[in-house]
């Protein structure tokens, strides 16, 4: 274990500080229908087939992050993901990318999760693999809760910071940016620690042809794991109320009408 | 039987698709109009390591399946037919042809230049001999020594003429038994470095459409090729020309898919959008059949491009007969139908479709060589009924 970079508790072996600069890095990833899908909904639940999934796009920020920490520092980057066997095409996304391990959480009975037992898998998983830094999209796509990134930190019982926009890697730690009112704060914060990582000025990098047939022959490792009991449930679900007609007008002697109702209807002036 | 895409081929697909759509648009109205070659496209789109997709690993390469190679070329050619061009001779006529015949040490110098990203050519045509490739008049006559041969002549229409490091020339021997004889008679393979003494590229042609992809002719004045970069043996070329042909044709097939997919997607898209007589043009029921039958024929061209695609890995890596055939297939339908769906696409949009302010236009011309390289439409069907089981 490091604090500051500093190793505390004896070392087991000579090499193991210099085994341990090099950070267990993860990213927890999420797949979701893609962001531009048509989302058909039937009978008051949300048709998903036929829908092109993707990985959320905040992950994709996340996994660029955890890339850059790796190239700065070292180390190895796992992707997480929690979700059935189609997921897997998920993860292989990640490799393409150049993540080096994929852990995939999935027994059955997790159809029906709610976001404490899906923070509490996660953590449990992390825990597991002796990560010392995490990485997650500042929320997914398709809920945009962004509840998993502070839940799991708050179940490590590790620091975590919201919202990150950039981060600059130091030796038993990492300097994050994030925006706060009327600026920007950088803010320092020792492993363990979990990041939610925001759009920033890093692109997501594309696959290369190499990381595609890399992710072909990959390795998923399947993990299952503990869940508390359900506490959280959804009562019920409805689509927004329908837009109303829009209004037209026609000629110069509308125009104090057309100003009237943009202040006192559409509220926008 | 299997007809689904792999997970492999669809991110192969997904990142071109992408990286076309974002960083090709900007520069190609430009590059149409004044013939400028993509190089800098080129330069970035190597980053992905596409470059080297027939070349194996051990040389630099990050080989994919055949199938994927078609992708590849129809992908780009849904944006940009002639990047697509380029890709598709630099991997095809030339690397692959390298690969296929070349001895280790032509390997081990010319592949991982080409899988760096150094642009390959293929040189076959002449300005007499196009179709009957045979009929070729440039010379090659060994040196006294017998350390290099001296080329002289004029080769044309090479595809890369301007941007390539590394050609595959083809000349005759004319000391070879077979010179005079036969009609192919010494017919040799030759690994040209636009470096090498004597090589000079010549004219660029004006054309009708992939006007970005630049087309040259050669001149050889005393061309000093060193012997060491004979492919196989002196008087083998042809067949060697034959067969790799055989091969990029079937790229041509995808990229003729790709030019039909990008007329065809802009051409639906308009259709929902433009309005007369009160509704969408896509609700006139003519408009409705003629975007039916070009997806179907689009669809048809495709399953024979991947058919062909996946005959020549069969080939190759399983020994199955050669893809001659499929590949003659591929290319006529697929041919055509680029040329079908792109005078259609322009119908569609009316006017518009008959302005640079759409790409319909530039598909529409571009279109039009798919039927006429690679062999033309008729030297197509002398093959298929040719080769008809
Ligand atoms: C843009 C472009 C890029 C090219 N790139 C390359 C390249 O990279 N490398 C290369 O080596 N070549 C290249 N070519 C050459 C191309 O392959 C030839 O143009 C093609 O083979 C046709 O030859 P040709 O132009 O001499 O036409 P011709 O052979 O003169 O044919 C004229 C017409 O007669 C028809 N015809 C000829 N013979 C027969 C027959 N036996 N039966 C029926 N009909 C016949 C043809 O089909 C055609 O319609 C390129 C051409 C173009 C236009």
């Amino acid at each position: 274990m490091l604090m500051n970079g500093v190793p505390v508790g004896g070392l087991s072996h000579p090499l193991e500080w210099m085994v341990k600069t090099m950070p267990d890095i993860a990213v927890l990833i999420k797949r979701v229908p893609d962001t531009i899908a048509k989302i058909i909904v039937v009978d008051g639940t949300i048709d998903l087939s036929g829908v092109k999934w993707i990985i959320s796009p905040y992950d994709e920020y996340a996994i660029e992050s955890a890339l850059q920490h790796r190239e700065a520092t070292g180390g190895s980057v796992t992707a997480i993901t929690l979700g059935n066997a189609d997921c897997d095409k998920t993860l292989k996304d990640a490799k393409a990318l150049g993540c080096d391990e994929l852990v995939r959480l999935w027994q059955d009975g997790w159809e029906s999760l709610d976001s404490n037992g899906v923070q509490s898998i996660l953590a449990g998983a992390i825990s597991d693999l002796g990560s010392e830094i995490v990485y997650c999209g500042k929320a997914a796509a398709d809920t945009n809760a962004g509840s998993t990134g502070p839940g799991v930190a708050e179940k490590l019982g590790w620091a975590s910071i919201s919202n990150v926009v950039s981060v600059s890697f130091e030796e038993g730690g990492v300097e994050a940016l994030v925006p706060v009112a009327g600026g920007q704060a950088k803010v320092g914060i020792n492993f363990p620690c979990l990041l939610t990582i925001d759009k920033g000025p890093n692109e997501p990098r594309r696959p290369n042809v190499r990381g595609i047939m890399m992710a072909r022959k990959a390795e998923v490792n399947l993990k299952g794991g503990q869940a508390p009991a359900a506490t959280i449930s959804v009562i019920s679900k409805s689509t927004p109320p329908a837009k109303p007609p829009g209004k037209t007008y026609h000629g110069a002697e509308n125009v104090p009408a057309v100003v009237q109702a943009l202040r006192d209807e559409a509220n926008v002036i | 039987m299997d007809f689904a895409e792999s997970d492999e081929q669809q991110m192969i697909r997904k990142l071109v698709r992408d990286w076309a759509e974002e960083v090709l648009p900007p520069t190609i109205s430009k590059r149409d109009d004044e013939q400028i070659a993509p190089s800098k496209e080129w330069k970035q789109f190597c980053e992905m390591g596409l470059q080297g997709v027939t070349i194996p690993e051990e040389f630099g390469g990050n080989p994919v399946d055949d199938i994927s190679e078609s992708i590849i070329i129809e992908e780009l050619a849904r944006v940009d037919p002639s990047l697509s061009v380029m890709f598709c001779v630099h991997v095809g006529l030339c690397a692959k042809t390298i690969v296929l015949h070349g001895n280790q040490q032509q390997k081990e110098t010319y592949l991982p230049r080409l899988a760096a990203g150094e642009v390959g050519a293929y040189s076959l045509s002449e300005a007499g001999a196009g179709t009957d490739a045979a009929a070729m008049v440039c010379k090659a006559k060994l040196s006294e020594d017998g350390s290099h041969y001296l080329l002289n002549g004029e080769k044309m229409w090479v595809t890369n003429g301007e941007q390539a490091e590394i050609y595959i020339l083809f000349a005759k021997d004319v000391d070879h038994p077979e010179y005079g004889v036969k009609k192919h008679g010494g017919t040799t393979a030759f690994i040209i470095e636009r470096g090498f003494e004597g090589f000079e590229v010549g004219k660029k042609e004006d054309k009708l459409g992939i006007r970005s992809s630049d087309t040259c002719t050669l001149i050889l004045t005393d061309c000093k090729v060193p012997v060491e970069n004979v492919l196989k043996s002196p008087g083998s070329g042809f067949p060697i020309a034959m067969n790799a042909l055989d091969n990029s044709r079937i790229g041509i097939a995808a990229q003729a898919l790709g030019i039909a997919q990008g007329a065809f997607d802009c051409a639906l898209k308009y259709s929902t959008e433009r309005e007369t007589f009160g509704v969408p043009i896509q609700r006139h029921q003519m408009i409705t059949a003629y975007l039916a039958d070009m997806a179907t024929r689009i669809s048809a061209a495709r399953h024979l491009v991947y058919r062909a695609s996946w005959a020549k890995q069969q080939h190759y890596e399983h020994g199955a007969p050669r893809h001659s055939l499929e590949a003659s297939m591929a290319k006529l339908y697929a041919g055509d139908t680029a040329m079908w769906v792109a005078d259609l696409a322009v119908q569609i949009l009316g006017g518009y479709g008959y302005t640079k302010d759409f790409p319909v236009e530039r598909f529409f011309r571009d279109a039009k060589v798919t039927q006429i390289y690679e062999g033309t439409q008729e030297v197509q069907r002398l093959v298929i009924v040719r080769n008809l089981p």
